[in-house]
């Protein structure tokens, strides 16, 4: 009996992961770049929603807003910073986006921002239904998560297959410089891709914030460093891994806390994974390299 | 001098088969290997130099076999190599560069820290070697601000200052001017009148058949012909296989 | 000299003594690593257990430290030999995540408690923790870290880490073993912060678990990479700004890490090789009138002739 439920449980964390680490999976295909600052994005998206539900009353709108201001942030982040250092040794951009992370991190716990304690960010259902059966039950936030996750993957998935601009990222991530040789537009198939990729971290902040009913200042630090981790552990910038291993991690975390839950805190899991996939398999489950 | 043979090698990518039954033995002369492009003459350098492991066969030098080898522990037997594209350690100076294999002595033991690297005696070394190759002018410069013909000149001293008795150069000659390349050959000769002994991957026709005293062809990862230059050049499967007619 | 002052020197020089053993490993070696926190923790717990818990003098607790944490960075840095690069970096993140876990939720390391009561060093008898006397013993280990540095950075092993760090590849061609080469310097990195943890714990009396996290490695990588990585003046001058800006910049207290932010951001920016690293503008006018007159070079020569 509680299996279904756990598995159900564990589908619905393992969207707000796939929705986090997919961006950060992007960002990484084509930059190769170590994007520390991704959880900034996730939690202006969380505070941005909150503003926003707060102006229009509607989640939707909310959402759509605060996707538009994470992405918008993400591009402000490339074209600034990253751009610069797109040929810089490794450390450069790795040290940028660090300071990037410590300076949102920072700056978010402001008063006139977000202050040091949580907000409440009281959304209900949307309207949602809720699934009861003898084996699990799903509340409407729960399906509102998997909803909105399932939406915005299919649409990931079209741009990415369908457009022009989804093939030119293809191929940088194949290879930059030829890329740019048979004229894809790097700067711009770059641009969207922060943009997406930044969009739905910021979705899943505010999803993340909905169904916790709490909004603060440093709740991206442990989802993007799960990101990592998922990104590793699916073979680093592929995206159909980032699923799965969204999907191991949070199947792992949630059964194995039932079991050996005391003697290893939760968020050490993610990491004792990592460790033993970079000894075993570093490419990933799926990865190529 | 020491005598290379490789015997029965094969290579195998997953469904690619890049080596097949390779044999060869080389002691003390020029060897030229040629053929059209993925023939695998790189992976068969890599196979020698113990960057690869052969999926079969075996590979022999001076009586040891040496196929397990790491590509550290290959150079300790006296086998040098250098790449088809360059590398050298770009930030240092071209003199470093030459230096870093003066080392290869003290790398694998403790001495490594006890002995400095920039003395007299091996600056002397070094620029001894830098005299051979023609960069005496830029050792004080970073690696990476030489034209290519230069780094060419410089991973071939890199590889000299190991100290080798067999040094495998894959393609020394791409992308330099016919003065340049002829400089290169009359190089690799005196190398050879020292006492080393040479294979050297090559596309450049011309300067493989002028330069080589044996020659082994490849094609699709098997040896299809060996012999003296004059004999390759008028092997009609050689001919065919480079024209893309089938044998 | 006031005691506030003497405190944020010793922790000035503990930090530029961390600096200067991340820059071996990164610097020198090219092993990227987010999680180098975790060795100066090692360092920390190994001399408060040898304290406290065996009731060791300072000296063996700070040689133990040092030897102990040493042997751990071997075998820490046993991943650097599978992956490279970004892979490396994450697994020292995990890495560290997972030993400071350790001294979360083992008992014996004190758990979130952390180890208290670590007696002040005594020489000859005479106790010292606070004031003069340790910061000597501070600058002597700082000068003992940039010595070992300096010797590093002339022997072979130093130009063997060079070259592994710039082409693994070409460096197994001249003879370089990466294996071996990765595990001496992740040792040697690893021992020498393990005695800036040791010189840390007995300064402070006590050592916590949180105080060796991420964030941690982060602020000693960015110090290394803001001053200037791979040299020896660079770690030590970004040590010093970054670890006293904070504190002198007391007047801003409220947006410290903003403004700490934004340096690492600009700096990365305007002069990624550093504030004071080879080409840098200030190293480059600071050395201005002791470069000798450039010959013309070689090209142009041969293009005059």
């Amino acid at each position: 009996m509680p299996f279904l439920q756990n598995l159900s449980n564990a589908l619905v964390l393992a969207c707000t992961y796939i929705l986090m680490a997919m961006g950060l999976s992007m960002v990484y295909g084509v930059l190769k770049i170590l994007h520390v600052a991704h959880a900034a994005v996730y939690t202006i998206g969380a505070f941005v929603g909150l503003l926003a539900y707060g102006w229009f009353g509607n989640f939707w709108i909310a959402l759509l807003v605060a996707m538009a201001a994470s992405g918008l942030m993400g591009v402000l982040i490339y074209r600034g910073v990253y751009f610069y250092m797109l040929d810089a040794p490794r450390t450069v951009p790795l040290i940028a986006s660090i300071g990037l992370f410590v300076m949102f991190t920072d700056l978010l716990q402001k008063d006139f921002l977000m202050g040091p304690y949580q907000q409440a960010l009281p959304v209900g259902g949307a309207g949602m239904p809720r699934i009861r059966t003898e084996y699990f039950s799903m509340t409407p936030k729960q399906i509102l998560i998997v909803l909105v996750t399932v939406v915005l993957l299919a649409l990931v998935y079209l741009i990415l297959s369908r457009t022009r601009i989804g093939l030119g990222w293809k191929a940088a991530a194949m290879d930059r410089e030829m890329a740019s040789a048979v004229g894809v537009n790097l700067n711009l198939v770059v641009a969207l891709n922060f943009f997406l990729g930044s969009a739905l971290a910021g979705a899943a902040g505010v999803l993340v914030g909905v169904y916790n009913n709490s909004v603060f200042a440093t709740m991206g630090d442990l989802p993007s460093y799960k990101a990592f981790i998922i990104i590793v552990l699916g073979g680093m910038g592929s995206l159909p891994g980032v699923i799965v291993a969204s999907l191991i991690l949070a199947i792992a975390e949630n059964f194995l806390v039932a079991s050996v839950g005391y003697v290893l805190p939760r968020d050490a899991i993610a990491f004792l994974i990592l460790i033993l996939m970079l000894m075993f398999k570093p490419h990933g489950l799926l990865g190529q390299e | 001098m020491s005598k290379l043979s490789v015997n029965q090698v094969s290579k195998q990518f997953g469904g690619l088969q890049a080596l097949h039954d390779v044999s060869l033995e080389t002691d003390r002369e020029i060897l030229g290997l040629i053929g059209p492009n993925g023939a695998g003459k790189t992976t068969l350098f890599n196979v020698i130099s113990g960057f690869l492991p052969p999926t079969q066969g075996e590979v022999h030098y001076d009586g040891r076999s040496i196929h397990r080898f790491r590509p550290h522990r290959i150079v300790e037997q006296g086998i040098a190599r250098t790449f088809q594209i360059v590398k050298p350690f770009s930030d240092l100076t071209v003199l470093d560069n030459v230096l870093s294999g003066h080392g290869m002595p003290f790398y694998p033991s403790w001495r490594a820290f006890f002995r400095r690297y920039h003395t007299p005696l091996t600056r002397q070394v070094a620029r001894e070697i830098l005299e051979l190759t023609g960069l005496t002018a830029w050792r004080n410069a970073p690696a990476n601000s030489l034209p290519i013909g230069l780094q060419r000149r410089l991973e071939i001293s890199r590889a000299l200052a190991t100290g080798p008795d067999l040094l495998l150069l894959d393609e020394p000659a791409a992308g330099l001017t016919a003065q340049e390349a002829q400089d290169l050959a009359d190089l690799i000769r005196t190398l050879y009148d020292q006492g080393k002994s040479i294979i050297v991957i090559e596309h450049n026709m011309a300067f493989a058949m002028s330069l080589c005293q044996r020659v082994i062809v490849l094609a699709q990862g098997q040896i299809i012909a060996r012999g003296t230059p004059a004999e390759i050049q008028n092997n009609e499967q050689v001919i065919n296989v480079y024209l893309g007619r089938k044998a | 000299m006031s005691e506030y002052l003497i405190s944020v020197a010793v922790f000035v020089g503990i930090w530029v003594s961390l600096a200067l053993s991340l820059n071996i490993l990164t610097g020198y070696a090219g092993q990227v690593s987010l999680g180098h926190a975790a060795f100066f923790g090692i360092g920390a717990y190994v001399s408060a257990v040898l304290a406290v818990r065996y009731g060791q003098s300072f000296w063996v607790d700070f040689t133990g430290a040092i030897l102990i944490t040493g042997l751990a960075g071997t075998i820490l840095g046993l991943p650097s030999l599978r992956v490279r690069h970004d892979f490396l970096v994450l697994a020292t993140m995990g890495i560290n995540f997972v030993v400071v876990a350790l001294f979360k939720y083992v008992d014996f390391f004190g758990g979130a408690m952390g180890l208290v009561n670590i007696p002040a060093p005594t020489l000859f008898g005479q106790p010292f923790r606070g004031g003069l006397p340790y910061l000597l013993l501070t600058v002597a280990y700082v000068f003992f870290a940039w010595l070992v540095s300096w010797y590093i950075s002339k022997t072979w092993v130093g130009l063997a880490f060079q070259t592994i760090r710039l082409d693994e590849d070409a460096a197994a061609a001249v003879g370089v073993s990466s294996p071996r080469f990765k595990i001496y310097a992740f040792g040697i990195s690893a021992a020498l912060a393990g005695g800036a943890g040791s010189l840390y714990g007995h300064f402070i009396g006590s050592v916590f678990p949180d105080t060796f996290v991420f964030v941690e490695s982060i602020a000693i990588l960015s110090m290394v990479v803001f001053g200037g990585v791979g040299t020896l003046r660079g770690p030590i001058v970004g040590a010093i700004i970054l670890k006293a800006a904070p504190e002198m910049l007391r007047f801003v207290q409220d947006y410290r890490f903003t403004i700490y932010g934004a340096l690492l951001v600009l700096m990365m920016l305007f002069q990624p090789m550093g504030l004071i690293g080879d080409d840098s503008w200030l190293w480059r006018n600071l050395t201005r009138p002791f470069r000798r007159q450039t010959k013309t070079s070689p090209e142009s020569q041969e293009a005059s002739q």
